[in-house]
């Protein structure tokens, strides 16, 4: 029973690192999708990107998720807190990351904005040989903290399914041990 | 039932709940706030060993979730002769993981200060807890501001996780009346609506806070 | 050559040009000077359209920039494809911050030409290695602007506007953020373009060396050419009070 449940805790960290990783990758799409749109000519999509960020920051992560899984029907029941979690963490950093983006972009000097235009970079070459490289190196340490703060979430979820799983299994083999026991005094296996 | 109505029901009920989430949060701030300036001294007056303990107190909040301490204390407390409500036993695990995150803010903060003020300071013969108190605390509070800001707001949302230990606030309100009604869209909008109110005045009131005091 | 004409920029409330008249021949270097805030430095902004302006023309070779009548007669913005197809023939080096730091040198050269241009790799290469080899740097080819002197990067800065092969380059007080001693280098690289023949117009406030490579200085105050000419009137010969008055400064 322990080297069985030993088995179950690794596995479910390793689930957890691998949903956290994907909650990171759909996070990080999604916030370049965000940082776009924040950056926009379009004063009217400039707001739904500011509203987003500012609804998803100001509200716990618990009440986030919670509003996702109760009030989404068409996700809980099917798909249980792992899935439900993915998404709400993709929302979440989603927005962290976003703001993230933004902050790098911002802090390119003007002067190279400037040289890059006055070379006549098409935008397509200026995203990609100015933009990304910039503000990827100016924004590491802080994507790597919402990374870290991500993993965190997943393992909190990891270690309650773990105990749930080990919970359940444990009344599992309880309950079928019995059984063995009933049947060897001469009850018929009463099976649903 | 339309939405009006659920307020105008409910709203009692939210209040008191409300009122948990914010008595906690302003509890565990100031908590947090006092706790991380100890840590900071105990940095930088303890020495070698000093700071070495307080790195190692600051890795283990950082690196572990923040349900933990909050799960350990609520249950490991009684068991150790000390059964203290949920609402202490929450309070406290919030002051001492925020705590941690704030002395780091602290430290930060102490860096920015010019190491001529440290000088001067002892030129004058001001001994080492006059220094801290009289030179390094005001300035290192107000350079920090806006970072403490920040932290506190996170503070504030990680309330929510004390439903997880029975405590009535919001987050636990909205799952019991989620519960007792079915009601899922209006219990926790109204919830999520009462956050952003109370993390848009916090993040308002440290604005003022930094804004009045960059004045003196 | 350059013609611009009735020249208006406001920021906000705050009118910055008022009214600029300036003719720059083909070949010539003029150097425009004044004290802070006179609007030399928007002045120059203006004429490669990093400030939009909201009256007059600056015309290239015949051909009137940045603003077109539209179809209602109204003064358009040109579109931005064709915008940066203007750019292209003009190179500016600014104060600070003007190479790209996550690349090395000669990619900072070659960037322009092989995307904005469309010339192929090793000849935008063998150009970079050439411009590079001109200003002094060729050795620095593989650095990073991190592990470049200002003055060393200022002339790389330099390198890489001549690599588009303008017809007009745009100072902006190269030399005001260096420290003096390497205030030299960067001069004498500008000086050994003079046998180009290219455009030059130079904001600075080292009147010596706009006396020694200019052509013609103009004296900017309150947002117009208050005075303009040959070095030796300008400077030697200043008829406007407030020119007399800068250049007394300058000197003491």
């Amino acid at each position: 029973m322990p080297a069985g449940s030993l088995a179950l805790l690794t596995q479910g960290a390793v689930v957890s690192l691998l949903l956290a990783a994907g909650a990171i990758i759909g996070g990080t799409l999604l916030a370049i999708l965000l940082a776009a749109m924040a950056f926009s000519r379009f004063a009217a999509v400039r707001i739904v990107y500011r509203v987003y960020v500012y609804i998803v920051r100001g509200t716990p992560l618990l009440v986030l998720a919670l509003i996702l899984f109760y009030a989404m029907p068409a996700l809980d029941l099917r798909t249980g807190p792992y899935i439900a979690g993915t998404l709400v963490l993709i929302i979440y950093t989603g927005a962290l990351f976003a703001e993230v983006f933004r902050g790098g972009v911002l802090a390119i000097p003007r002067p190279q904005w400037e040289s890059a235009r006055s070379l006549g970079l098409p935008p397509l070459a200026m995203f990609r040989k100015i933009v990304v490289p910039l503000v990827t190196r100016y924004t590491l340490p802080s994507y790597v903290n919402v990374c870290v703060m991500t993993f965190a979430v997943f393992t909190i979820l990891g270690l309650a399914a773990a105990f749930y799983f080990v919970m359940c299994f444990g009344i599992d083999r309880l309950g079928r041990m019995l059984e063995r026991h009933l049947a060897l005094r001469g009850f018929a296996g009463v099976r649903a | 039932m339309s939405f009006t109505r659920w307020v105008t029901i409910y709203g009692p009920t939210y209040a008191t709940a409300l009122v948990w989430t914010a008595i906690t949060a302003l509890a565990a701030a100031c908590g947090a706030i006092v706790w991380g300036c100890l840590l900071l001294l105990l940095r930088l007056s303890g020495g070698g060993w000093g700071a070495r303990a307080v790195d190692g107190y600051v890795q283990l909040f950082r690196n572990t979730p923040v349900l933990l301490p909050i799960y350990l204390i609520y249950f490991a407390f009684p068991l150790i002769g000390l059964p203290w409500p949920a609402v202490v036993c929450g309070t406290l695990a919030l002051i001492l993981q925020n705590g941690a995150y704030v002395s780091e803010i602290l430290r930060g903060s102490v860096n920015a200060i010019d190491r001529v003020q440290f000088d001067a300071a002892r030129s004058i013969g001001l001994a080492p807890w006059s220094t801290f108190r009289k030179i390094v605390l005001p300035q290192v509070l107000v350079y920090s501001i806006p970072a403490l800001g920040n932290q506190i707001v996170l503070l504030l949302k990680d309330t929510s996780l004390l439903s997880a230990i029975s405590i009535t606030e919001l987050t636990m309100q909205a799952k019991l009346l989620t519960e007792q009604t079915g009601a899922a869209y209006e219990a926790f909008i109204v919830v999520a609506v009462l956050y952003l109110v109370l993390v848009s005045g916090t993040e308002v009131a440290f604005r003022v806070t930094h804004r009045a005091v960059r004045w003196l | 050559m350059i013609a611009i004409r009735g020249l208006q920029k406001s920021f906000g409330a705050v009118q910055v040009l008022h009214g600029i008249d300036l003719d720059i021949a083909d070949g010539e270097v003029v150097a425009l000077i004044g004290r802070s805030g006179c609007g030399k430095t928007t002045l120059l902004r203006c004429i490669n359209f990093l400030e939009e302006y909201e009256a007059g023309e600056i015309c290239l070779d015949g051909e009137p920039l940045w603003y077109r009548p539209g179809s209602d007669g109204a003064r358009r913005r040109v579109p931005e494809a064709e915008a940066r197809r203007m750019r292209q023939q003009m190179g500016i080096v600014f104060q600070q911050y003007n190479l790209f730091p996550h690349m090395t040198v000669l990619d900072n050269v070659v960037l322009g030409p092989r995307f904005s241009q469309a010339v192929s790799a090793p000849e935008a290469e063998a150009l970079g290695r050439r411009l590079l080899a001109r200003v002094g740097l060729e050795g620095k080819m593989a650095a990073y602007p991190a592990q470049l002197s200002g003055g060393q990067q200022q002339r790389v800065a330099i390198a890489r506007a001549l690599a588009m092969r303008p017809k007009v380059l745009l100072f902006d007080e190269i030399t005001s953020a260096l420290d003096p001693e390497l205030v030299g280098e960067v001069e004498d690289v500008i000086r050994s373009l003079l046998s180009d023949r290219i455009m030059m117009v130079l904001v600075t406030h080292a009147v010596g060396f706009a006396r020694e490579v200019a052509h013609r200085i103009a004296y900017i105050a309150d947002g117009a050419i208050a005075e303009l000419g040959p070095p030796s009137e300008v400077l030697d010969r200043p008829k406007d009070p407030g020119l007399k008055e800068f250049l007394r400064r300058v000197r003491a």
